[in-house]
């Protein structure tokens, strides 16, 4: 049976491979030379020192340069990155649609169902090749996707915007997956692959577009913890910008500060009053 | 060997079901549907197009899962759900359904390969031997062999599973007159020496009557007739006698068939002894009329209305 289900498989699987390979040698050069200016432009000891909040204005003035010369450089590049969204998609429509509704159009499950192995047995082996590939093919796109976006999601904005975040990290693996088991699913429903197939486009195209645009900003808003603290006397508690991690405040043993803003000029505060405020949306 | 089946489809209506004006999401394909299929006989399953044939044989094969009633092979319900003894069922039917399914894009013995490695019991020697006496390529793509090597490459993958029952679905409907002979011969060459049971649905009257000693007729989703054949030709006689003779004659069980002209009647009619009455000149029967005598019993009612025309 894993002969059959390979045999069927492994022109899509050259053809997906073949695409990667494509997809590579355009973005590792680009990557690499990404990488290079970043590293070039001394961003790194940049960013390390905005975590620990050592900045002098003399070092501030430069980097914030560095920073200006690099977001115009390669700011366009999150651009290029936006058909990226949608390649998970084509492992969904040429994998996961045809795996049913092709042999239900040609009839050829009446031929591979009544051979010696159960439609269980089938499905099992079926849906574990094509599951597997889908993994493995995402979690590299996924790794290779978040290396070569490391320097611009470094620099630029939120992580969280829906461009960064859905480019990165674990998300286009989930997202392929989807597509794949949509497609199946719209196969076994509409029995016929190009019916399939443009379920499965409208199904993820429509359910991509309804995520972003009405269920995330109905997500529960981020947290807001304001606390009084004392500032100790090294100016410690100022964290980077979004982006790097969130660093624990020496003042508070236990809480997570994250935050924007510079604290204020160093004075007596009221023993009640807010001070500082702490978005904590990872926390 | 018995099979009992009174089925509807629920989720599918059969092209039967279609062709009648009453659609609607309950239809029976099939109903009254009993008969047993004894070992070791060649049977035809003759109908109409849309009689159910198609179901019927899905439902032997465990494609359909009859929604009332039973379909029992050698003793066991070949739809059996999703679980793994439906694949011991399996083992023992070799299924050619109609229009001869196979993967297009593979070659002659990469199906072979496939074969054997979806069944237990294979016999990969009988396979290619049977398509090598045939001059089929085995490294040719199978989309484009004609439709008779295609049909013979089916059959092979079939027969390679040295099936205790062998179903097969029009299997001569897209060939030659050349290829459905030899089609057939070869058939008949195959079972006989292992003792298969074949069932096999055909239009083709002429070439049934040649290898059947079986024959099942299905009619509007029932069997209408099933038996040994010489048993049926036997039964059967072919009188002609005068118009409307009104009463019972004598040696005749049923009347399946009646057709009148101004002067005489033609009865196709089943005895239960010797016509003797000297009015009526008694005639054998081939199973050819036989069968189009039962077919001819039920006619679709028109769909008038529904064209628009009148009657």
């Amino acid at each position: 049976m894993i002969w059959l289900a390979w045999r069927q498989f492994r022109k899509q699987a050259l053809f997906t491979v073949i695409g990667l390979a494509v997809l590579a040698a355009l973005m590792i050069p680009t990557g690499l030379a990404m990488h290079h200016s970043f590293d070039d432009l001394g961003l790194p000891s940049c960013i390390r020192a905005l975590g620990g909040g050592e900045l002098v204005p003399a070092a501030s003035e430069s980097c914030n340069s560095a920073f200006r010369q690099f977001n115009d450089e390669y700011r366009p590049v999150l651009l290029v990155a936006i058909p990226f969204i949608f390649l998970p998609l084509f492992v969904g429509l040429f994998w996961g649609a045809p795996l049913i509704s092709r042999e239900l159009e040609h009839g050829t499950h009446r031929l591979v169902w009544t051979q010696g192995v159960s439609r269980r047995h089938w499905a099992l082996v079926k849906f574990t090749l094509i599951g597997g590939s889908t993994l493995a093919v995402a979690t590299g796109y996924g790794l290779g996707l978040s290396w070569w976006l490391n320097p611009v999601s470094q620099t630029g904005s939120s992580r969280f915007n829906p461009l960064g975040f859905d480019l990165q990290g674990v998300v286009p693996i989930g997202y392929t997956l989807f597509a794949v088991a949509l497609g199946i699913v719209a196969g076994t429903i509409w029995q016929k692959v190009l019916p399939a197939m443009a379920v499965t486009l409208a199904g993820f195209v429509g359910l991509r577009i309804a995520l972003t645009l009405l269920a995330r900003p109905r997500y529960l808003p981020p947290e807001t913890l304001t606390f009084p603290c004392r500032p100790t006397p090294r100016r410690t508690t100022l964290t980077a910008e979004t982006g790097s991690s969130p660093r624990k405040s020496e003042t508070r043993p236990g809480t997570w500060c994250w935050t924007t803003r510079r604290p204020p000029a160093p004075r007596a505060p009221p023993p009640a009053a807010p001070v500082w405020t702490a978005a904590t949306t990872t926390c | 060997m018995a099979w009992t089946a009174r089925v509807t489809l629920r989720w599918r209506p059969s092209s039967w079901a279609r062709s009648t004006a009453r659609i609607g999401p309950r239809i029976w394909a099939l109903r009254n549907c009993s008969f047993r299929l004894p070992p070791g006989r060649i049977a035809a399953l003759v109908g109409p197009n849309g009689a159910g044939k198609s179901t019927l044989l899905h439902l032997a094969v465990g494609l359909l899962e009859p929604d009332v009633g039973t379909v029992r092979i050698f003793g066991a319900a070949p739809f059996d759900g999703f679980e793994t003894a439906h694949a011991s069922i399996l083992a023992d039917i070799g299924f050619v359904a109609q229009d001869t399914p196979l993967y297009a894009d593979f070659t002659a013995a990469e199906l072979l390969t496939m074969g054997s490695k979806l069944n237990r019991r294979w016999d990969g020697t009988l396979a290619r031997m049977w398509l090598a006496q045939l001059g089929i390529p085995p490294d040719r793509q199978v989309g484009k062999l004609s439709g008779g090597q295609r049909a013979q490459v089916a059959l092979a993958l079939a027969l390679a599973k040295h099936p205790r029952l062998l179903l097969l679905d029009e299997p001569v409907a897209s060939l030659d007159p050349l290829a459905r002979r030899e089609f057939l011969q070869a058939l008949i060459g195959s079972v006989a020496e292992t003792g298969t049971t074949v069932l096999l649905s055909s239009h083709l009257l002429a070439d049934l009557e040649r290898i059947c000693d079986f024959l099942i007729v299905l009619n509007d989703g029932a069997v209408q007739l099933a038996g040994e054949v010489d048993v049926l030709v036997a039964d059967h006689r072919q009188l002609i006698g005068p118009r409307d003779p009104g009463e019972h004659i004598q040696g005749v069980a049923t009347v399946v068939r009646a057709s009148n002209t101004d002067r005489q009647s033609t009865l196709l009619v089943r005895t239960d002894g010797p016509v003797t009455d000297p009015a009526w000149t008694v005639h054998d029967v081939s199973l050819e009329d036989l069968i189009l005598g039962y077919l001819a019993q039920t006619r679709p009612q028109g769909s008038h209305t529904a064209w628009g025309v009148t009657a």
